[in-house]
């Protein structure tokens, strides 16, 4: 008995631990406060002004941008990468995981720099001395940090599946592009989308790369692109956090909560929907 | 129509990019609704060779007929064959129906395309010339096929290439199947493997024995003229592997269509097939019923592998008579006089009868009861007998048996290589043949394994330690790998025995040495030995191939 109840109590002071600053920063995201710690009364001040400040709001849609398409660019070559390295040959194989390695391991801002080097370089070799800078430059960075997560999100989920799931599509018929379809990425549904996910989260807080790489567009028009992480540096430069930025972290919190419990809805509703069709089919025939 | 067979396997050859011959000059036909199973220990190539009527390898020569047209070539999804696999390889993702109903799916009826008038639309075939040109390539590319077959082979498609080329031919349209057809389909192959109630279920949610039904019913709900298993029902518990046996043998004969089963259970090929291939390392050693197979088994491997059996060396010594265990039997086969042969003798061919109708006499020295019947092991002067019977009898006390003729199998001496059937490993891993060690390569028992410094061997990944003490193996020595030392008091031999036989085989001599124990050890040698010559011989480490006669995992420590 009071072996469960400390074994419980462990478990709930880890949680505690976790899940506390985020409830503390949702709770003065009420507030109109500069500083946390100090109530100033309950209101929604920070959240109207979080979205009247254009400068956060471009920050915001930027962000949100870049996370998008870099995060399917990513996805898209990470899980081909995986899917043919998983069929190659064991030594080109082992060839090709060590090369996807180096960018997880290697320090973030060597990472920024060689890229800086290599954008210089191309632009000066190539274009004849253009500024390549821009939001291309940007979405290649991302791409770069995150395409390799993606492969690894994929990679287990590919050894675990059992090659005769492959073949066994090929013998009830399946050319091999259906086989790859139909068979294989179901199996490995979970891996691309966890691959995913990641890239987003890592794109939408990535400040190195894209303060080395980013040049003007997007939203930002002329400027330089500033996003979330770029403009929280770019203020903290010279004063508080901005309190706003309390509003926003509430919003995204939420909106990844509302995601979770989506898609656990989901997973439920599915199977269930597909037999009550099927059963209605039937009927119909009968 | 020139015969009934369904498939026919012509000189067939499968050789790995490592030069590993899988399977060796494969000849087998199949009539049309057989139940036929590949039966062998593992690694003889039987999974290869089913491998390649399902598709998923092609053979390096020979070719594969099917209804007499070639096969050889042509990818799994084309071929009008089913598999059931080994760990089932059903779709996790899909339900019980949506995985039986995938090939339904994918199928798509050709429909001839007609015009306006009903005529019949002529084009060039333009995705059959794309399948040719796919087959070209692969049989360019492939260097294991002779020169001159290659050519003719590469002469031939070009030419049917160019035909099609220029000569339109009808053309089809494909249409898919209704969703109701689909869906009767279903249900039916549902109800044959009894599995109606479960459709909804998703596949992680079932038993074993539910997955392999649900495997059964995904292959053969698309009605394939042949039905290809692969070792089904490894993964089943005894009991249920019983039960599914039969029920696999019912389905067959409701379904009448073609089974090629594989298996390394002699039992379960006993029970369920119409015709059984025996192979051994890519070769085919007998093919014959279960009961040819049982009785008149072609070879001393086939007899081992076959059900229980004594083997032993025996001399014909005159019509229909021969010697062995130090006795003379009256047999069923003739073979010239003097020859040594090998003879086989079931257990339950060994009967226990009164002391003065016995042909032999024997001590029991060991007993065990196996619920049908007691197993007996008795010893004739150094040899051991093992025999079944329903009769009680003590330990220790004599028994007189007598052996009917037609119990007495003989056959010709396989003079490819030494074979030695109840060989075992002693704990120093020396392989005791003749109750004599021999020094041998125990880590061969493991793929890629290697011995530890307490004698365990351990596997490739290092995940794994088996100890083989005790354990019962079949050992094999080449005749050309044993050497001959004529001082029998040298320190080097490992075995001495008697020169009973010598041929001269144009550029050298057969000798057959027979020791003590009448052990036979057959080698090939270019210098003279007279009969009776008593030597000593002595074979590398390294020439001693080493089978288990139990799955690995058994030993595994």
């Amino acid at each position: 008995m009071v072996k469960k109840v400390l074994a419980y109590s462990y478990v709930y002071l880890i949680l505690l631990l976790m899940y506390v600053p985020i409830l503390v920063l949702i709770l003065f995201s009420f507030t109109n406060a500069t500083y946390i710690g100090t109530w100033n009364g309950f209101s929604f001040d920070l959240y109207v002004s979080l979205f009247e400040s254009e400068e956060i709001m471009v920050a915001i849609g930027n962000t949100l941008i870049i996370a998008v398409i870099s995060a399917v660019c990513s996805t898209i070559l990470g899980t081909l990468g995986a899917v043919g390295g998983h069929y190659l040959k064991k030594k080109s194989r082992a060839a090709l995981e060590n090369i996807n390695q180096i960018p997880v391991v290697n320090a973030e801002i060597v990472m920024a720099l060689s890229l800086v080097v290599m954008f210089v370089f191309i632009g000066n070799m190539i274009f004849g001395g253009q500024n390549l800078f821009s939001f291309w430059t940007l979405l290649a960075g991302h791409i770069v940090i995150s395409a390799p997560f993606v492969y690894l999100n994929v990679k287990p989920k590919l050894q675990q599946m059992d090659p005769s799931l492959y073949e066994a599509a090929l013998d009830l018929g399946c050319a091999p592009r259906q086989a790859l379809y139909k068979v294989v990425f179901p199996e490995i549904l979970p891996g691309i989308f966890s691959g995913f996910m990641l890239a987003i989260t890592l794109s939408l807080d990535d400040f190195i790369v894209t303060a080395f790489t980013r040049g003007s567009g997007l939203l930002s028009g002329a400027n330089n692109i500033e996003t979330i992480s770029t403009l929280v540096q770019a203020k903290i430069k010279k004063g508080p956090i901005p309190p706003e930025m309390r509003a926003l972290t509430t919003i995204i919190f939420i909106i990844v909560l509302l995601v979770v419990i989506g898609i656990s809805i989901y997973r439920n509703k599915g199977t269930r929907y597909k037999s009550a069709l099927r059963k209605r089919m039937r009927e119909r025939m009968d | 129509m020139k015969n009934n067979y369904i498939i026919d396997l012509k000189n067939v050859s499968k050789i790995f990019d490592d030069d590993t011959i899988a399977v060796d000059n494969f000849n087998l036909y199949v009539r049309k609704g057989e139940f036929i199973t590949f039966l062998g220990p593992s690694g003889c190539g039987k999974s290869t060779t089913l491998r390649m009527i399902a598709g998923f390898e092609f053979p390096s020569k020979g070719e594969i007929l099917l209804n007499g047209k070639d096969i050889s070539n042509l990818p799994p999804n084309k071929r009008p064959i089913n598999m059931v696999f080994q760990r089932y390889a059903l779709f996790p993702h899909l339900d019980v129906y949506d995985n039986i109903a995938f090939g339904l799916r994918l199928k798509r009826i050709p429909v001839l395309k007609k015009d306006k008038d009903g005529n019949p639309v002529l084009k060039v075939d333009h995705k059959k010339i794309r399948e040719l040109k796919r087959e070209y390539s692969l049989i360019k590319r492939n260097r294991h096929l002779e020169e001159e077959v290659k050519k003719a082979k590469l002469e031939d498609l070009e030419e049917k290439i160019n035909k099609l080329k220029t000569t339109p031919t009808q053309s089809y349209s494909y249409v898919k199947l209704s969703n109701k057809e689909i869906d009767q389909k279903v249900a039916k192959a549902l109800k044959i493997v009894d599995l109606e109630a479960l459709e909804d279920r998703d596949i992680s949610t079932l038993s074993g024995g539910q997955q392999q039904r649900v495997a059964i019913a995904r292959a053969i709900v698309n009605e394939p003229e042949i039905l290809l298993l692969d070792e089904p029902l490894g993964a089943l518990d005894l009991k249920m592997r019983k039960d599914m046996q039969l029920e696999l043998k019912e389905m067959h004969q409701k379904l009448g269509i073609t089974f090629i089963y594989v298996t390394h259970d002699q039992e379960e090929a006993l029970t369920m097939s119409d015709t059984i291939v025996v192979m051994k390392d890519g070769v085919i050693q007998q093919i014959g019923t279960p009961k040819m197979i049982y009785d008149e088994p072609k070879n001393a491997f086939v007899a081992d592998f076959i059900g229980e059996s004594n083997i032993y060396n025996g001399t014909m010594i005159g019509t229909k008579k021969v010697r062995f265990l130090d006795y003379n039997f009256v047999c069923l086969d003739d073979y010239p006089l003097n020859e040594k042969v090998d003879v086989v003798v079931r257990p339950e061919d060994v009967h226990f009868v009164k002391e003065e109708k016995a042909m032999i006499k024997g001590t029991i020295v060991n007993k065990i009861f196996k619920g049908m019947n007691y197993q007996y092991t008795i010893m004739i002067g150094k040899n051991e007998l093992m025999v079944k019977s329903t009769s009680s009898y003590e330990v220790n006390s004599l028994a007189y048996l007598s052996i009917d003729p037609d119990g007495i199998h003989i056959m010709k001496k396989d003079f490819a290589t030494n074979v030695y059937t109840d060989a075992w490993i002693n704990k120093n891993n020396e392989v005791m043949i003749d109750d004599r060690p021999f020094a041998c390569n125990v880590e061969q028992l493991v793929s890629g394994g290697h011995l530890d410094e307490e004698g365990n061997v351990v596997s490739k990944d290092g995940k794994h330690k088996y100890n083989f003490n005790d354990a019962d193996v079949v050992a094999e020595i080449p005749l050309d790998k044993i050497d001959v030392i004529d001082d029998i008091e040298s320190e080097d031999c490992e075995v001495v025995g008697e020169i009973v036989d010598s041929i001269y085989v144009g550029d050298h001599y057969r000798y057959i040495v027979r020791t003590e124990n009448e052990e036979d050890f057959v080698f090939v040698s270019p210098y003279t030995y007279n009969l009776n010559d008593k030597v000593g011989l002595q074979v590398k480490k390294e020439d001693i191939k080493l089978r288990l006669k139990k799955e690995v995992n058994a030993y595994e420590i």
